[in-house]
């Protein structure tokens, strides 16, 4: 860390001769710490910033969990009090807001970071500092924003915060700033990701792996950061517009003023749905690694998983009109997108035809993490089903706005996206922490997520269809609701405490683990057939002894398995005698730096500052050019450290990239 | 029966380029054939069905528009030949009017719009779903057979007292 970095002397470092004389003023040595919080802090490894994203998307899984069972408790009865109206109108919006961008998205990115180097063969992403920073500026983001409960009260427009209702007018109070601001700042991070995740996979594949040798789960991901890269600033567009409106009397989304508050919605939907698709996609490709392995079979139509993510990355972009069937956008735009919406439930459908075929015939082991992969595949295509008949615009002018809707993107995105994230947790755990979850509390954890799932969601197809309103803070007895919602509210306590298993199960399995000795897992725990098995585990901090060359697809497995003469499939190795042991002499490693968090620390300095005073801009954006210098002062390589190896190099200058 | 590059746990022969398996081969069609058919379906349903989507009348300004005619009075013109129309406004937290009575058979054709946020006008256990936007007017049309009461529900959230916007149209028996 250094505004000026300080040189050091030719012959001192670091085998201990004389440091040169006092450091001059400004020059700061880099975090150097092996262990520890200061090494979480300031580290810029991937696979630390991918479990830093996992553990803070389980963190606000919790905390955007409680207040959904406060709804549930709320809704249990015909006219409760429970909650007050204002109460209830800020818990679905911060309920939603909280799920979709600091639950599904980060848990996304946790994989992502984690697995995406390691399957292309990389040492590590393309820019490992900007890879810290985008993870500090999401943390920022999300912490920022619901600061909101202490500051003045949540948002309570819903996560749409349609205009005008979303205006000052309507809205006087801070929480919409708050949302507006938070979402700004943790949307900086999405972006830096996605380009930083676009640049690895571009440029730092491993000799050999050609587009169609990469396994599904980089290429969904992949997908899902071309995504992010253009849905984000749509929703930035928008945020700075309700920004100049709500702060500095704007007239974007002033109706009185003539705007047409039909702007807001356009813009908040071409956004919305490729989000859609960027929090399914990663899940869809953990479930398309989990179901060859425990299937014991390749992917069946590779090319056809691949080419039906990019065509729904692409497609995604035509949909956005069916949420707003009913807004008056006339009936050649509405038969438009319902065509549109049609279609891109091909490549959708594709994907699961080609999961079953997979499992097709296969000698199928039905372990915690294949039984959470099965079960999006199942839920998933129940919530992809009800998801056609929004298609059918006659039957979707029908559904707008019901519990129905409710019930489908909860099937889509608590059944589709959380149950592939539970899968991957389940496969990759021992690749990242050395041991295996308990699988009996796994299944414990999976069966009772299921009912307690279906027990929740499947009640509200039928209240939808009833003709409940989505987001009503109460109903009357008469209205012939109170059945469906009491279900609904006692599964949703079922799905809380088998949701939250899992931290019991790492608990347990970890105790259990460190009682034993902590035996080696191995490799390869589950004979599995992409690169990251091909190195121990928990994975080396260097991932890679040497770059690995590929020269299949699914080259790891064709280390262990050929065919001998007779064309029969022949185990020749186990994955431990391919894998590379993990000594890894003379690794250079990316350097931990602290600008990346003293970076991300500045906006939400500004973001208070846009709320409450403008003079709080003055530190955050002084913190803000401060650490923008000394980033870029700073070289990509610490040159006084040894990296552990012991090689002291001479001031080989690097290029600062990164 | 199965080709030999079609062998399940083998991507190829020589691993190099991805075969195509038959059943691969006749998925890919069989997908394509899907997708003609599903949007010609849709494509059949709007354009040839005459799907009535809540169609977008004209524009007002929502600062005067509850002074000047025919908002000012917002409810119930009789057109005679049982055709109605009936206006209504939306606004925190009530529609004006909140209740209407038509006889039975009535053609009523609905224009709605609102004053301050957006809405949405829901008739109950028919197919008229509307959102309800500031400085648009929303319309539909619907022939009402049976007799009965037909509550109608703000279902775009509003605000504070989102739940409570409601009112009710009662299509009368004849001569009742």
């Amino acid at each position: 860390m250094a505004i000026i970095e300080q040189e050091p002397s030719i012959a001192a470092l670091p085998s201990g001769a004389a440091r040169t004389a006092a450091k001059p003023l400004g020059a700061f040595s880099r975090p150097r710490n092996p262990v520890g919080l200061k090494n979480w802090l300031t580290t810029v490894d991937h696979k630390k910033i991918g479990i830093m994203y996992g553990t803070a998307s389980l963190f606000f899984l919790l905390w955007g969990g409680i207040p959904a069972l406060l709804l549930r408790l709320q809704l249990a009865r015909p006219n409760q009090g429970l909650l007050s109206g204002a109460a209830y109108n800020q818990i679905f919006t911060m309920h939603g807001t909280v799920m979709i961008f600091l639950v599904v998205m980060p848990m996304g990115a946790a994989f992502a970071n984690y697995l995406l180097p390691l399957q292309v063969g990389a040492r590590d992403v393309a820019f490992p500092r900007i890879n810290a920073f985008s993870f500090w500026v999401f943390l920022a983001g999300g912490i920022m924003l619901n600061t909101s409960w202490f500051l003045g009260g949540g948002a309570n427009g819903g996560w749409f915060n349609y205009a005008p209702n979303n205006g000052i007018t309507y809205n006087p109070g801070v929480g919409i700033d708050f949302w507006n601001v938070g979402l700004l700042i943790a949307g900086i991070g999405s972006l830096t990701g996605a380009v930083n995740l676009i640049t690895t996979v571009l440029n730092m594949r491993a000799p050999g792996m050609s587009w169609m040798r990469m396994p599904i789960f980089t290429w969904m991901t992949l997908v899902t950061q071309f995504l992010l890269l253009f849905a984000i600033p749509v929703l930035t567009v928008a945020q700075l517009l309700l920004l100049f409106d709500r702060r500095f009397d704007g007239n974007f989304f002033n109706v009185d003023q003539g705007s047409d508050p039909l702007l807001w919605q356009h813009l908040f939907w071409i956004f919305g749905h490729p989000e859609v698709y960027l929090m399914i996609l990663p899940a869809f490709g953990i479930v398309s690694e989990v179901i060859p392995v425990f299937a014991r079979k390749p992917i069946f139509g590779y090319p056809f998983m691949v080419f039906s993510g990019i065509a729904i990355g692409f497609m995604g972009w035509g949909v956005w009109a069916h949420h707003m069937f009913v807004s008056g956008i006339g009936p050649l735009s509405v038969t438009a997108f319902a065509v549109a919406t049609m279609f891109i439930a091909v490549p959708t459908g594709v994907k699961v035809l080609n999961w079953l075929a997979t499992l097709w015939g296969g000698k199928l082991i039905l372990n915690t993490a294949m039984l959470f992969s099965i079960g999006l595949v199942t839920q998933f295509t129940l919530g992809g089903l009800s998801g056609v008949s929004h298609a059918v615009a006659s039957a979707d002018t029908q559904q707008t706005d019901t519990y129905y809707i409710v019930a489908h993107f909860h099937y889509v995105l608590f059944g589709g996206a959380l149950f592939g994230f539970y899968s991957g947790l389940y496969f990759w755990f021992p690749k990242a922490f050395g041991y295996k979850l308990n699988e009996k509390i796994g299944k414990w954890n999976f069966w009772s997520m299921v009912v307690g799932f279906n027990l929740t969601f499947g009640p509200m197809h039928i209240l939808g269809l009833q003709g409940m309103p989505r987001r009503m803070q109460t109903y009357d007895a008469s209205q012939g609701f109170n059945t469906w919602n009491m279900v609904a509210t006692i599964g949703s306590f079922i799905l809380g405490v088998a949701t939250l298993s899992i931290l019991y199960n790492a608990l347990v399995s970890y105790r259990a683990w460190r009682r034993a000795g902590r035996p080696d897992v191995g490799p390869d725990p589950w004979d599995a057939r992409s690169l990251e098995w091909s190195i121990q585990s928990p994975t080396p901090e260097h991932n890679f002894d040497v770059s690995p060359t590929v020269t299949d697809l699914d080259d790891f497995w064709h280390h262990k398995y050929q065919e001998d003469d007779n064309g029969v499939l022949r185990r020749i190795a186990t994955g431990k005698e391919v894998a590379q042991p993990g000594n890894g002499e003379g690794v250079h490693l990316p350097a931990p730096s602290y600008w990346p968090l003293v970076l991300a620390l500045s906006f939400p300095l500004i973001g208070y500052g846009l709320i409450f005073s403008l003079w709080l801009c003055i530190p955050g954006v002084v913190l803000l050019i401060t650490a923008l210098y000394g980033w870029s002062l700073e070289p990509a390589d610490d040159l006084d450290d040894d990296h552990g190896h012991g090689d002291h190099h001479e001031r080989e200058l690097v290029g600062a990239n990164g | 029966m199965i080709s030999t590059d079609s062998d399940p746990t083998n991507p190829g022969e020589d691993g190099r380029t991805h075969h195509l398996d038959v059943y691969e081969r006749r998925w890919m069609i069989a997908s394509v054939a899907l997708l003609v058919v599903f949007a010609a379906s849709v494509a059949v349903a709007g354009f040839g069905l005459g799907f009535q989507v809540p169609g977008h009348e004209s524009r007002v300004d929502p600062n005067t528009v509850a002074d000047s005619p025919p908002w000012n009075n917002p409810g119930l013109r009789d057109l005679g030949n049982g055709e109605y129309e009936v206006y209504v406004i939306g606004r925190q937290y009530l529609f004006e009017p909140n209740e209407i009575r038509v006889p039975v058979g009535a053609t009523v054709t609905f224009y709605v719009t609102s004053v301050d946020v957006q809405h949405g006008f829901k008739l109950q256990d028919t197919n008229i779903n509307m959102q309800i936007v500031p400085g648009h007017i929303s319309k539909l049309t619907r022939t009402f057979e049976k007799a009965g009461e037909f509550p109608y529900i703000c279902n775009e959230y509003c605000g504070l007292g989102h739940a409570s916007m409601a009112g009710s149209l009662i299509v009368e028996a004849q001569g009742g």
